[in-house]
């Protein structure tokens, strides 16, 4: 799996993996991250890094539905270095390799590559288009639905991320 | 921590869709709600899936098992080439015997790699690699045999033993 240096097309090797404590205390201290990840220290959480360095690049939140109704992964929370948002970005491809790695997960778990994740608003459409997560409308009085993926999204996203 | 709001400001919603998710903060009896549309998009969606898609979830699943191990250090007794082989056939739900037939090999060499009397040859993990039309390809079954004997290897305390009496003369140093 790789990210791509947009400037010169560069493909860069890349590995994730789980958060470690001293991991949490570094982006504490790391402009690049503007959410509080301390917050989910009892959660599981991954870091994507390039290989051979240290500097991590890529947070994802991923919370294991086990129950047999959900029987899913769901995305928690997402976020990529400050650096590679936007029109100042050098990498390209983080948040796709750790949403397809969210997939593969759900498929290695047993859960037959179902993932979900709440939406923005004005992210549905974005989401759908970049990631082919598909939207749910809302029930009842809740404001927003779900966007979900399933076996077919899932082998979509691990060919074009991971392989 | 910045919110969606200052967040918006700053990006446009594609940059934000390529870089952020956020976290569900509805109160709990909203997020129980989102829960539940994905259960029955779930239940709907699980009652038109067909038996290959079925089929390729699970084959997708061993996959990815076997490759994590490959790639772990930790070494687990249960999961050696048999193991795997096993799962193999029986998520292909098809009989021992009927996988032997379909790979041209004898039932009874079949049976003896599943039972740990014998040791796959180069030519059975090829025939594995192309009977599962190189989704198995035939490194990940060597990766998982050569994994286990190089645990036996650096463990065989007996055999090196055993085999230590044969050495006549050595390096009278260690680097």
């Amino acid at each position: 799996m790789y990210i791509q240096d947009i400037n010169t097309g560069e493909k860069i090797e890349v590995v994730i993996e789980l958060i470690s404590s001293r991991d949490l205390r570094e982006i504490k201290k790391d402009s690049n991250f503007i959410f509080d990840w301390a917050k989910y220290t009892d959660k599981e959480v991954y870091k994507l890094r390039i290989f051979q360095e240290d500097k991590i690049q890529g947070l994802m939140c991923i919370i294991d539905h086990l129950d047999e109704n959900t029987d899913a992964i769901e995305i928690e929370l997402l976020e990529v270095g400050d650096e590679n948002v936007g029109k100042k970005k050098r990498f390209d491809r983080i948040a796709g390799t750790l949403i397809a790695f969210a997939c593969r997960e759900s498929l290695k778990r047993g859960h037959e590559g179902y993932i979900f994740l709440t939406p923005k608003t004005k992210l549905i459409d974005h989401y759908n288009s970049k990631y082919y997560l598909s939207f749910i409308g809302p029930i009842g009085n809740n404001p927003v639905g779900v966007m979900v993926g399933e076996e077919k999204v899932a082998r979509k996203l691990i060919k074009e991320y991971l392989e | 921590m910045k919110s969606y709001k200052e967040i918006e400001k700053k990006y446009k919603p594609v940059e934000i869709a390529e870089s952020y998710v956020f976290p569900n903060d509805s109160d709990p009896s909203q997020r129980a709600q989102s829960l539940e549309i994905f259960q029955n998009w779930r239940r709907n969606n699980e009652s038109n899936r067909t038996i290959k898609s079925k089929l390729i979830t699970n084959l997708l699943q061993l996959k990815f098992v076997m490759e994590d191990y490959i790639m772990q250090k930790e070494y687990k007794e249960d999961y050696d080439f048999s193991y795997f082989l096993t799962q193999y056939i029986d998520r292909l739900e098809i009989k021992r015997k009927e996988f032997a037939q379909e790979i041209d090999v004898n039932p009874t060499e079949l049976s003896q790699i599943i039972n740990r009397h014998r040791f796959p040859n180069e030519k059975f993990i090829i025939r594995l690699e192309v009977h599962s039309n190189k989704n198995f390809p035939a490194v990940i079954w060597f990766k998982v045999i050569e994994k286990g004997r190089i645990f036996h290897l650096q463990n065989d305390s007996r055999l090196r033993l055993s085999e230590s009496r044969h050495v006549k003369s050595k390096l009278d140093f260690t680097f």
